[in-house]
């Protein structure tokens, strides 16, 4: 099928006086791993929970896999891993993913076997007939995406997948989400750390304060904030980091760092810092993470 | 259907691991024992397996005495003690948890993001807390069935009205129940204002069979009888009280209904039975007809209907708010 997994026109949520969506629009492309970023209470989860009709939004308008956001046959080729999920500790991981899968309308043979495939995918066999009670947080998080996974869905909502997970585990689910996207699944990640969601994602958005405040890819976003760093020995003499900083550099003891696409503007610098006796001691090429993208956006938003 | 299948498995799992479900079995199947324990012979009757008997003449294997007070005992100790209150109480503490303890962050999402609407979802919960003391009831039926075969020599199928009774009262509060949880999230707040709503309930009806007494028949709360200027001024309130009894369920008088519909090998209900067998023993000689009517003159279409509107618009708002509420 064509056309983005996820199309969002206008997205709107208030609570009351408060504001927790303030009109978003987004668009996921299908194949690839999304990354919805944004700090506590940006409206990360409120717009997942919308588009899963788990909350009702106060205005929707857009299309999810073809269909009009809400379409209740669609959810059935949706997975959705929730944030703190909270599985009945009576049951066994086995059972977990069996009453997704009923829900989910997938029948009683595809259940099992689907079930068994799952449990060997996420790490679980071993541990597939114990109770909840009896697992630790990762190994919760590990059913949860099981469950998210059992219907085969054609887009996967995971909200803070690695929360509570040892490295170990993180290795493993980003490596989960990147199979997924080799098969042609659509991911949706929802998390606050950036580093994991860099390495994993084609595409991120950044959400603050119920709006959209960045999006793109995240090579071109990278690519976008592209800057030189040199390096001396000793900080930078006064007057001169006065005449830098006059020019749009930033200066921080021994650091000058300046946005460029090549290394022409960095010439005339170096040679202001030759002609001040200041030695250079390093001249590297530097771009700018996920996580410096993100804050710069941030701390941008709320100057505004 | 295979979400229908899923949402009562899961509430079987659910029963399953409640220490308070297994609690209630075991007590079930006790008095289910101690009742099983009762038997009749040629002399009269016996208790705990012959352990003690007791000479009664009217009471042998196989006399209608004997067979009206085995049945009595099932209505009048297991079904209205065990079954309509004991077992409710545990039922509701029980199943009290089921939606706020759904309602809770991360624990709905899973389930409302599936391909099944709200309403739906909703109404399976309601059916799979039924099960708690559907069970029960089907468990006592079944013994019963087999106990009164054993004991009296007869097949009496009509015990198994015992069931659809019971889960009738079971619902009218558990409603009542799904509601307050839905709106307070709170399961001890919940119980609570269910259980004074039963009180309630049950303060309604009395209410409403003594204005309707004095009323109608002019005995007076005492038993004695009332001047017709009392009788007027309570005439003039009957009204006032038949509207809470009216609007509210009726649990008591459904529980009732099983005297109208537990029938004896003779073909006479139980109710009737028992009238008589107290006129025979001398007992209640002041008994009129007047009384007598008074206690069956709902029709078991009016009790129990009136009592499932009160349910359908209680279950109605509680599906509403479930379905409108943010998760």
């Amino acid at each position: 099928m064509d056309g983005p997994a996820v199309e969002i026109e206008y997205l709107r949520k208030r609570y009351g006086g408060f504001e927790a969506l303030a009109g978003v629009s987004l668009t996921v492309p299908r194949g690839t791993v999304f990354g919805l970023l944004g700090p506590n209470g940006a409206g990360k989860s409120t717009m997942v929970k919308s588009l899963l009709t788990i909350i009702r939004p106060t205005e929707c308008r857009g299309r999810m896999l073809g269909k009009p956001i809400g379409d209740r046959a669609t959810l059935g080729k949706v997975g959705y891993l929730p944030e703190h999920a909270r599985f009945p500790e009576h049951l066994t991981g086995r059972q977990v993913i069996g009453f997704s899968a009923g829900l989910a309308g997938v029948g009683v043979e595809e259940t099992r076997r689907r079930t068994q495939a799952l449990l060997a995918r996420v790490g679980m066999k071993e541990w597939a007939d114990r109770k909840l009670s009896t697992y630790s947080k990762g190994m919760r998080q590990r059913i949860g995406i099981a469950q998210a996974l059992v219907n085969e869905p054609e887009i996967v909502f995971l909200d803070e997948p690695t929360d509570g997970v040892d490295p170990e585990g993180r290795i493993e689910i980003r490596k989960m989400i990147e199979s997924l996207r080799e098969e042609g699944r659509t991911v949706f990640v929802n998390s606050h750390l950036l580093g994991e969601v860099e390495q994993v994602a084609d595409e991120v958005a950044i959400l603050s304060k119920g709006r959209v405040i960045e999006s793109g890819k995240v090579a071109m976003l990278t690519r976008l904030a592209k800057r030189f760093e040199i390096r001396t020995v000793g900080p930078v003499p006064p007057a001169l980091r006065q005449v830098l900083e006059r020019g749009g550099m930033r200066v921080a003891g021994d650091c000058i760092s300046l946005d460029a696409e090549d290394a022409a503007p960095v010439q005339p610098v170096i040679d202001q810092l030759r002609s001040s006796g200041v030695a250079i001691r390093e001249l590297r090429e530097a771009k700018d993470s996920l996580e410096d993208i993100f804050l710069r956006a941030v701390q941008g938003k709320e100057a505004a | 259907m295979r979400a229908f299948v899923t949402v009562i498995v899961d509430s079987i799992r659910l029963l399953r691991a409640r220490a308070l479900f297994w609690v209630s079995l075991f007590i079930s199947a006790f008095v289910a024992l101690i009742y099983l324990s009762i038997g009749f012979d040629d002399r009269g009757m016996s208790l705990l397996f012959g352990a003690f008997h007791f000479d009664m003449p009217f009471m042998t294997k196989g006399s209608e005495g004997a067979e009206l007070l085995y049945l009595g005992i099932f209505r009048n100790f297991i079904v209205a003690w065990w079954l309509t209150w004991i077992a409710v109480v545990i039922a509701l503490v029980s199943c009290a948890p089921i939606l706020p303890e759904f309602m809770t962050e991360g624990a709905a999402g899973v389930a409302l993001s599936k391909p099944v609407s709200r309403p739906l979802l909703f109404a399976y919960k309601y059916i799979g807390a039924l099960l708690f003391i559907g069970l029960q009831a089907i468990l006592f039926a079944v013994i019963v069935f087999i106990a009164i075969r054993w004991r009296v020599g007869t097949w009496n199928p009509t015990v198994f009205w015992s069931v659809p009774v019971v889960l009738l009262v079971f619902s009218y509060l558990f409603s009542v129940l799904v509601l307050l949880g839905i709106r307070t999230r709170s399961v001890m707040a919940s119980v609570m204002l269910t259980l004074i709503l039963w009180l309630m309930c049950f303060i309604a009806q009395v209410g409403e069979s003594v204005c309707h007494s004095a009323a109608n028949h002019g005995i007076g709360i005492t038993g004695g009888e009332l001047s017709e200027e009392e009788r007027a001024s309570w005439k003039a309130a009957y009204p006032w009280a038949r509207l809470p009894y009216v609007v509210l369920p009726k649990p008591g008088e459904t529980t009732s209904l099983l005297d109208r519909w537990i029938v004896l090998g003779d073909g006479d209900n139980l109710g009737n039975s028992t009238f008589e067998a107290m006129n025979r023993n001398g007992r209640f000689d002041n008994l009129d007809e007047g009384v007598k009517d008074d206690l069956a003159r709902h029709s078991p279409a009016w009790v129990i209907g009136s009592s499932l509107a009160f349910e359908a618009v209680i279950l109605g708002l509680a599906c509403l708010a479930f379905s409108r509420r943010d998760f």
